[in-house]
């Protein structure tokens, strides 16, 4: 599978549940696809296009470093533009065994923020992604449930083993290439986000999907985000992705 | 008959009073009161013989006409002028005698003298005169209450003579009296007439007042009816 | 009722102006109520909804007292399972062109699960959330602030701030409603960590405010939050935070209530008054009456009837009056919460709280029912075969006066013996009452006794008009004596504060000479009190190499909750201070005083602080502080007036130890002899002017501005002296009224025997000043005994500062005059009328 960072991240959803043989098929699915989509490292230049209620439309961009997979990888966003954003980043540790430590750094107040878990739910600075939106949790994080095909595709329900914002989530994998095509989460309220991935593309043998669109159903904002110079196990050091390197590199 | 110089002269005088109802007190009175007469006014209740007597002395303006007191032409002079005349030309003797509860008898005669802005040496000394006069010279300090009804009408006398005025005007002095009291009063009148020279106008019910007057004025319904000369 | 229509309708429409003026005494006592208690009472409504909308969906807040406490709370208190939110807050208050602006830092990531504030323009208009939390000059101003000031997105708005003054950028515009709607719109929100640069707060918060999980009670969460973080911080729903104002505005509450009090005590004369010369005036309606048949019952229920509707009609005059003025007083009761916030209060409704209305309307009765009671009770007893004779004047009996003095002695012996015992303060006060009610009773007495004095003087100066002016208040006690017992009452009551004010004065710059005599003040605003910024304590040791600086105090006051009530805890370098400021001890020994609280061994409590929390020299405070309880016993009481609410003086070793904080709000500068003051402040704004915000008040400066500070403490006074003078004008006008009715035929003798009207004018104006020169007399006189029971609430209730008995002689003398020609002046329309009237009717008898 291509995109893994976001097929993880669309795994975060949903409850335990369901019949244990329809469960195992499920479960073995994500796992599929979690597997296809592994890889030691990632970096992307991600472009991140905001279209808001009224059609306006904010662009940023940001630059994706992954270390590690699943449970223990260690991502770094850091903005580039515009200008007033530069340098401005987001460090992500994540744990097979509970949510992830998440810190800002914001270069001209000089100090990194810890992200408390009470405010994962929160909107992603502006974009249509939540904070927990973009946490890895692996496959074990979460139990499942075979649905009935929907277009020839799985549809899965995965509901979270871990406090999450989200009550469930369907999710909808190409049985061809075990690619996540779409996903919809739901929270107490209903239906909170859709995500959809378009523009499929092997890069070094995994599927990724080029652009990741997310939905907020609420808000009725859009968020399209485009990837480029796409590259899978780029070598990356270790203590890049600690706080001290935060405060360093900027 | 010898032809006096008028004191008190009044010409074409009307009062009206309005109000709800325009009542006519006095209509077109003439009238002419000569220096040193001592005259009586009678007539029935609401005749207009008070009003006569209020416009002479000041106290209340005409409707109509002119009045002169020795010589001033009463409707020529503001507020302040008509008390000047009141203040220089007459005194006043009323039924209830109005002396002030709180004076003594001294400050009771001396209030005239007083106002007039005598020293208040020559004013105490005027004012024992003047109670002297009217035999009151034991009571000095008295309050009026301390008094019977005939002193009290004694000391308003005494007061109303304060700078011996050309004239005195009497409103029932006698009303408020009994007889033998009454007839005390007058006699201190007559006397004071015939000692002081003062032109006296005297309004009264009493017959007998009237009776002691050398002449005597008959009112009804706003009019002189009848003026008596003995 | 149908006696009503027919009798007492007829006669106040004929004495109406005396009708009205009876009302006002009333009017003014409970329009004095209605206003303060509803401006009061609208401004903390304001108020509370103001820190309803900051607190938003808080259900807890989480403080230290105004030092704040270390970020890292924050993560101890998200830990807390019981906690669904917990946001953490700076506040400050800056000072902009036009007011201050309350700054609210938040963190902008979790700050909206616990507070609404809808943006301009759809959702979007904090332009970029980024862009706000990548810059640390984004501000998000209210619609209402940014309509006043013409700012839109991205306009550029300056601030002072630490680093002196800043640009900062409009990156959001609130809508109105919920937050945006405190304090008038005067907030603004910034991302918390850029304020805590901007403010110089290190990585401190001055709050946590927290919102519980679903079915977490209150009591549950304080709990949970109190064993997770220890004693050293208050956790307390957001509700709470008005006590600190309410603290301060009760002690004008007081002071307003006292004002009415005695505006009402001075309506009530007023009315008896009226109704006592009313029933002297219509006794031959009276004897015809009861010849008619009344019964005693009816013609008393008539005149207390009639009282009764004065009464309403003043106090709903009141009500209209009150509401009125309230408006007005809001805008200082309002600005009393500056103290409190750094930003003003407007209130944006003002309501007349049913309560407020109802208390209005039962002391409008009561007043005009008790001071209807006894001329009624005379109306009954009029006997109808007296009062239909001619001329006979009802006048008050000397056995009347004989008992009124036997009452008088005993309330005067009751009063002497409560003050012995005055250590109890039910006792205390009620021996106050009595003191006012002996004076009350004796006051016919007295005055009459002062018209006979005044008689021969007046009788000297106008052998006439004196003397007839003088005999008119001797002769009717009835009718002057409420006036003059309303004037005694006003103007003991302005002797009163008069003295409270010069005593507080005079104590004030005593402590003033002794406590504040370094030449210069480093602050971080004009205002020597605002405590939103602080300074690095490094800073001391820069402003000590500046030449001519012989000696620099680090000083921080920090507001505190020292069993549930605010103090002000100031920690200084003691040894210094007693050295160089030394206050002698109220209580204690001064030199172990200042020994043991520098060595940390216990601190310095102000005189008020003591007083009013009955704290005594050498038990234990306990403090409660981030790093635990601090326990120290009271080893000394200064008299201090550096704070309303008192004041802990701690070492400043002291206070780090315990707050994890030695910054400093003020250094207090002792030049080297010969030193320059303005070079040296020059030097100072030189070496730092320029990079942080900084100012250096000269000790002039500085005691003005205490000075200015108690004059706006004062200035309720003036109005309350204001209310008392106008009160006993009305009296006087309404007393002279009466009289010239009542001397009319006198006055007619006077003018039929040549009284000029100038004259007759004079004898009025000399009665007007006779009742003003007795009020005077006795005024003056009561004052004193006033003074000493004002002053005695101030130190136990009010200031808790025993500041010495000093007569207010240039007030006193003052008055005089004052009076004087206030009573002229009361005098000027009744003498016309006495010229006015008809000759000939005043003659005529009855």
């Amino acid at each position: 599978m291509n995109n893994r960072w976001m097929a993880q991240r669309l795994a975060i959803a949903a409850l335990v549940a369901a019949v244990a043989a329809r469960a195992e098929d499920a479960r073995r699915i994500v796992e599929e696809a979690q597997k296809r989509a592994q890889s030691a490292s990632q970096r992307y230049e991600g472009t991140l296009q905001v279209i808001g209620a009224e059609n306006r439309i904010a662009t940023k961009r940001w630059v994706f470093e992954r270390l590690g997979s699943f449970g223990q990888s260690k991502a770094l966003l850091r903005f580039t533009a515009p200008p007033e954003v530069k340098g401005v980043a987001l460090l992500i540790v994540n744990h097979p065994d509970r949510a992830s430590d998440q810190w800002m750094w914001r270069p001209a107040i000089g100090r990194e923020q810890r992200i408390a878990l009470q405010d994962r739910s929160t909107r992603f600075f502006g974009t249509d992604f939540s904070f927990e939106d973009l946490e890895e949790r692996d496959v074990n994080q979460f139990d499942y449930k075979l649905l009935p095909d929907e277009g020839g595709q799985w549809k899965i329900e995965s509901r979270p083993r871990k406090p999450s914002q989200y009550t469930y989530s369907y999710l909808w994998i190409d049985k061809s290439n075990y690619t996540i095509t779409r996903a919809e989460m739901y929270n107490k309220a209903g239906l909170a986000r859709v995500i959809d991935y378009r523009d499929f593309e092997q890069v070094r043998g995994i599927w990724t999907a080029r652009t990741t669109e997310v939905l907020d159903v609420k808000r009725k904002s859009r968020t399209i985000l485009k990837f480029d110079k796409l590259e899978y196990d780029v070598p990356l050091k270790e203590d890049l992705f600690t706080v001290e390197a935060l405060r360093r590199e900027s | 008959m010898m032809e006096l110089r008028a004191v008190i002269q009044l010409r074409g005088v009307s009062k009206q009073f309005d109000g709800k109802r325009r009542v006519t007190a006095l209509e077109g009175v003439d009238l002419s009161i000569g220096r040193g007469e001592m005259v009586s006014i009678v007539g029935p209740s609401g005749s207009g013989k008070s009003t006569l007597l209020n416009l002479i002395g000041g106290l209340d303006r005409p409707s109509a006409g002119e009045i002169e007191i020795d010589g001033a032409a009463l409707s020529q002079l503001d507020d302040d002028g008509l008390t000047r005349v009141r203040r220089d030309k007459i005194g006043f003797i009323f039924q209830f005698f109005h002396l002030l509860p709180t004076l003594t008898c001294l400050e009771n005669v001396s209030l005239p003298l007083h106002l007039r802005g005598w020293p208040r040496k020559k004013t105490e000394q005027r004012a024992r005169e003047l109670l002297d006069l009217v035999k009151l010279g034991g009571r000095l300090d008295h309050l009026p209450d301390e008094l019977s009804g005939g002193e009290r009408q004694r000391v308003a006398i005494a007061r109303a003579l304060s700078v011996f005025p050309p004239v005195l005007l009497a409103d029932e002095p006698t009303g408020n009296l009994d007889s033998a009291t009454g007839g005390e009063i007058l006699r201190l009148i007559r006397d004071l007439h015939e000692r002081l020279g003062s032109t006296i106008l005297i309004v009264t019910h009493d017959a007998a007042v009237a009776g002691s007057c050398a002449r005597t004025i008959h009112i009804r319904d706003g009019r002189i009816v009848e003026d008596v000369r003995r | 009722m149908i006696l009503l229509r027919l009798i007492s309708w007829p006669y106040a429409r004929k004495h109406l102006s005396r009708i009205l003026l009876t009302t006002a005494g009333i009017m003014l006592g409970v329009g004095v109520f209605v206003a303060m208690h509803t401006a009061n009472q609208s401004v903390l409504a304001a108020f509370r909804s103001t820190i309803d909308r900051i607190a938003g969906r808080t259900q807890l807040q989480i403080s230290a007292g105004e030092p704040g406490f270390d970020e890292e709370v924050l993560e101890r208190v998200q830990n807390v399972a019981e906690v669904r939110a917990a946001a953490p807050v700076i506040e400050a208050a800056v000072s902009t062109d036009r007011g201050n602006l309350l700054i609210l830092g938040v963190d902008m990531l979790g700050d909206r699960n616990l507070r609404n504030y809808d943006l301009e323009g759809a959702d979007e208009s904090i332009d970029d959330p980024l862009v706000f939390l990548a810059q640390p000059d984004s501000l998000m101003v209210t619609k209402t602030f940014a309509a006043e000031r013409n700012l839109t997105i991205n306009s550029r708005i300056p601030l002072r701030t630490m680093e002196g003054e800043r640009v900062f950028v409009v990156r959001g515009i609130m809508k109105p409603g919920g937050l945006a709607s405190a304090f008038g719109g005067n907030i603004a929100i910034m991302d918390i960590y850029a304020a805590q640069k901007v403010f110089g707060r290190g990585r401190k918060f001055d709050r946590i405010d927290v919102a519980l999980r679903e079915g977490v009670t209150l009591a549950e969460g304080i709990a949970k939050l109190r064993a997770a973080l220890g004693p050293g911080f208050q956790i307390e729903p957001p509700s709470s935070r008005g006590e600190e104002f309410e603290a301060t505005s009760r002690i004008y509450e007081l002071g307003s209530d006292i004002t009415s009090v005695f505006a009402l005590f001075i309506g009530m004369f007023i009315i008896y008054n009226t109704f006592a010369t009313a029933v002297t005036q219509r006794r031959a309606e009276i004897g015809i009456l009861r010849a008619l048949g009344a019964t005693r019952g009816q013609i008393g229920a008539l005149f207390l009837g009639e009282s009764a509707i004065t009464g309403l009609a003043g106090t709903l005059a009141g009500l209209v009056f009150g509401a009125l003025t309230a408006r007005a007083m809001t805008g200082y009761i309002g600005g009393l919460l500056e103290e409190v916030y750094g930003v003003a209060q407007s209130a944006a409704s003002i309501e007349v709280a049913p309560w407020i209305a109802g208390a209005a309307i039962v002391m409008g009765l009561a007043t005009s029912l008790t001071a209807g009671l006894i001329p009624a009770r005379a109306a009954a007893m009029v006997d109808p075969v007296k009062a239909l004779q001619k001329g006979s004047y009802l006048s008050p009996g000397e056995g009347e006066n004989r008992t009124r003095r036997k009452w008088a002695m005993a309330c005067a012996a009751l009063s002497i013996l409560a003050l012995m015992l005055n250590r109890y303060t039910p006792v205390f006060y009620a021996g106050y009452l009595l003191a006012v009610m002996a004076a009350v009773l004796l006051a016919p007495s007295l005055s009459l006794r002062v018209s006979k004095w005044l008689r021969p003087v007046w009788k000297r100066i106008r052998p006439v008009e004196g003397a007839l002016a003088a005999d008119s208040l001797i002769q009717s006690p009835r009718r002057s004596s409420g006036t003059v017992a309303a004037l005694m009452l006003s103007l003991a009551l302005v002797i009163s504060l008069g003295g409270l004010a010069r005593s507080s004065y005079r104590s004030i710059s005593e402590w003033m000479r002794i406590a504040l005599n370094p030449d210069l003040f480093v602050t971080t605003a004009e205002s020597a009190t605002a405590r939103s910024f602080v300074f690095p304590a490094s800073l001391a040791g820069g402003l000590r190499k500046i030449e001519g600086v012989a000696e620099v105090q680090p000083m921080r006051s920090v507001r505190v909750m020292v069993k549930n009530a605010p103090v002000m805890l100031v920690a200084a370098d003691i040894e210094s201070l007693a050295r160089r400021a030394r206050l002698p001890a109220v209580a204690g020994d001064a030199e172990r005083m200042y020994r043991r609280a520098a060595a940390g061994e216990g601190v310095i409590l102000s005189e008020n602080y003591a007083r009013l929390h009955g704290v005594r020299y050498g038990e234990m405070i306990e403090i409660a502080a981030p790093e635990g309880i601090l326990r120290l016993p009271v080893v000394g009481v200064v008299r201090d007036f550096s704070d309303q609410q008192g004041s802990i003086l701690l070492s400043r070793e002291m206070f780090s130890r315990y707050w994890h904080d030695d910054a400093a709000n003020v250094f207090r500068i002792y030049l080297k002899p010969g030193a320059s003051g303005a070079a040296v402040r020059q030097r100072i704004l030189a070496a730092y002017g320029a990079q942080r915000r900084l100012f250096v008040l000269t000790n002039s400066d500085l005691r003005s501005y205490v000075i200015r500070v108690t004059d706006q403490w004062f200035g309720l006074t003036y109005i309350q002296i204001a209310v008392a003078v106008l009160v006993a004008v009305l009296g006087i006008v309404n007393a002279l009224t009466v009289s010239i009715l009542d001397r009319r035929r006198e006055i007619g003798v006077l003018r039929a025997a040549g009284g000029m009207r100038r004259q007759i004018r004079q004898t009025v104006w000399m009665e007007a000043l006779g009742i003003g020169a007795i009020g005077l007399v006795l005024g003056l006189s009561l004052g004193a005994a006033q003074l000493y029971y004002t002053l005695e609430i101030a130190r136990r209730d009010l200031i808790g500062i025993d500041i010495g008995y000093a007569y207010p002689f240039p007030v006193a003398l003052a008055l005089v005059p004052a009076i004087l020609g206030a009573a002229f002046l009361a005098a000027l329309a009744p003498g016309e009328s006495a010229v006015r009237g008809s000759l000939v009717e005043a003659l005529e008898y009855e």
